[in-house]
């Protein structure tokens, strides 16, 4: 497959990115079985950055970011961590890289036997250790009120929509105040409406924590919105790296077939 | 995710050992390390003891109830209705009771370790919680286990008493026997050496119970389909290792008392 590379050029509106690296990915090669997932992975993300990865179904995005996190041990490859090789890392050590990175899950991965109050408790005093209740009263009103849920916060996750629950788990992870920001699909299943409101919501949270992000998503006005930069991935490969702009003038077909359907 | 590589029968099942092999060093090892989780581990005692006392009590009872009707028209042929009691209590409490009530708690407990735990898997929600940096196997896994130990032995002495009372209601049926006398007859009937081992063994049949549900789940696949499954096989699973547990807790208990 022709690979193409985009180059990025900074656009007016923009925000302003620092460049200091914060996860850097370098011949990453995941397998399962004979199933090559992902053959040669490089990728860097840069403090406050939104970076989004287009792709198909079974590309090796969510691998990737699993990865990243250490739920998925690679076979091969550097993969870089604030400076720090997460592939060596013992539990400990991977326990306080985890600490400094959110994940949300696609479904939103709430703990179905806890309360919204306590699902977001839950990090705060078993990862920062709080004791003080009012301290954490403060901080989980405070996250829900971020994500609009606070009217929420006694309810189980059953008794919640898929929008709310996705904005429940976006609340519990961004609860600890994580440098890094991993979103699994984090419009899937939801209406246009609320999905362009947890797109929004993603922006909000890059310029107001600072958060640098990675994306993964097939919903382009997602794309659009969060986005400081997109790759795209075909068979475990990245084949294309732009601005949104960019990539939509794109003349590679691959590419193109991802953004046929905007105006 | 992974492709279909064909693995033979015997590595699969020696894969399958190593892994609970490894599944038991996890959970021994969380025991001791990092905070214990107490509310959680009060919780899944609530759940696993408290709302298993119903259906334990009402089983127990009827236990003991048929157990005696079953046993009269024995007993009176050979004139030893007085033996009622003491034939109940032996047999009760060394083998019917724990191994009943075990049973029970495999159908309602492993399945519903094996269903939840499951369920946590499919819907990313153990993932969520290794990837937030809190620890799974210390929060779901150490306090069900320990709770099935704990309050599986609770819940047959508990089932044992209820049986027996059953047993005195079926007896004053067709006889007539004062509580009293009745009571009396069981303690008399009785030895350490039918109590005792008769608890120890319900411990393991707990800790069974909890392990296997707790495994089963954590390694169901990913699918709405492996959550029946996970459970399916937890309760299969641990009545056969019940029944294990039973035939090697005979052995060892006629070596020590029965020599």
């Amino acid at each position: 497959m022709e690979k193409i590379k985009e180059h990025t050029e900074p656009q007016k509106h923009q925000p302003k990115v620092k460049e200091e690296v914060v996860i850097a990915i370098k011949g990453l090669k995941k397998s399962f079985g004979n199933k090559h997932v992902l053959k040669d992975i490089n990728l860097e993300l840069k403090r406050g950055e939104n970076l989004v990865i287009l792709g198909r179904s079974g590309t090796g995005k969510s691998v990737t970011i699993e990865c990243i996190v250490g739920l998925l041990k690679p076979d091969k490859g550097s993969l870089k961590v604030f400076g720090n090789e997460v592939v060596d890392m013992n539990d400990k050590e991977l326990k306080e890289l985890r600490m400094k990175i959110g994940f949300l899950f696609q479904s939103g991965a709430l703990y179905d036997s806890m309360t919204i109050r306590e699902n977001l408790e839950f990090p705060l005093t078993r990862i920062l250790k709080l004791k003080d209740q009012k301290q954490i009263d403060k901080k989980v009103k405070e996250a829900l009120d971020n994500v609009g849920l606070l009217e929420a916060i006694d309810k189980m996750p059953s008794d919640l929509s898929g929008g709310m629950r996705k904005r429940a788990g976006l609340a519990r992870t961004l609860v600890v105040n994580p440098e890094i920001m991993l979103y699994d699909e984090p419009t899937t299943g939801l209406d246009p409406i609320t999905s362009r409101e947890i797109s929004e919501l993603i922006l909000t949270i890059q310029k107001k924590n600072k958060t640098s992000s990675i994306i993964i998503t097939h919903d382009m006005e997602c794309a659009r919105i969060a986005a400081d930069r997109v790759l795209v991935m075909e068979n475990g490969e990245y084949i294309a790296e732009g601005t949104f702009d960019e990539l939509h003038q794109s003349k590679n077909k691959t590419v193109s077939a991802y953004f046929n359907d905007i105006l | 995710m992974a492709e279909e590589t064909t693995i033979p029968g015997w590595k699969r099942w020696l894969e399958g050992i190593g892994d609970q092999v490894e599944f038991i060093i996890k959970f021994v090892r969380n025991i001791f390390t990092g905070g214990f989780e107490w509310s959680e581990f009060i919780r899944q005692c609530y759940e696993i003891g408290y709302r298993s006392i119903m259906l334990v009590g009402i089983t127990s009872f009827i236990m003991g109830m048929v157990l005696i009707l079953q046993l009269r028209p024995t007993l009176v042929s050979f004139g030893a209705v007085s033996m009622l009691p003491k034939t109940l209590s032996v047999s009760f409490i060394r083998e019917i009771g724990p191994v009943i009530i075990a049973i029970i708690c495999a159908g309602k407990i492993a399945s519903s370790i094996g269903a939840e735990l499951g369920s946590m898997k499919v819907t990313e929600q153990l993932s969520a919680m290794e990837v937030s940096g809190a620890n799974p196997v210390q929060y779901l896994v150490v306090t069900r286990i320990l709770a099935t130990t704990l309050m599986v032995p609770l819940l047959s002495v508990l089932g044992d008493a209820i049986g027996l009372f059953g047993g005195y209601l079926a007896l004053n049926l067709r006889d007539s026997m004062s509580f009293s006398l009745y009571f009396g007859k069981i303690i008399g009937a009785l030895d350490f050496s039918d109590f005792l081992p008769a608890l120890v063994k319900t411990i393991f049949f707990g800790f069974a119970i909890g392990f296997v549900g707790c495994y089963k789940g954590f390694h169901s696949n990913k699918g709405t389909e492996s959550v029946g499954i996970a459970a399916n096989s937890a309760v299969v699973t641990a009545s056969l290792w019940i029944f294990v547990i039973d035939a090697i807790a005979v052995q060892i208990t006629s070596l020590l008392f029965y020599k």
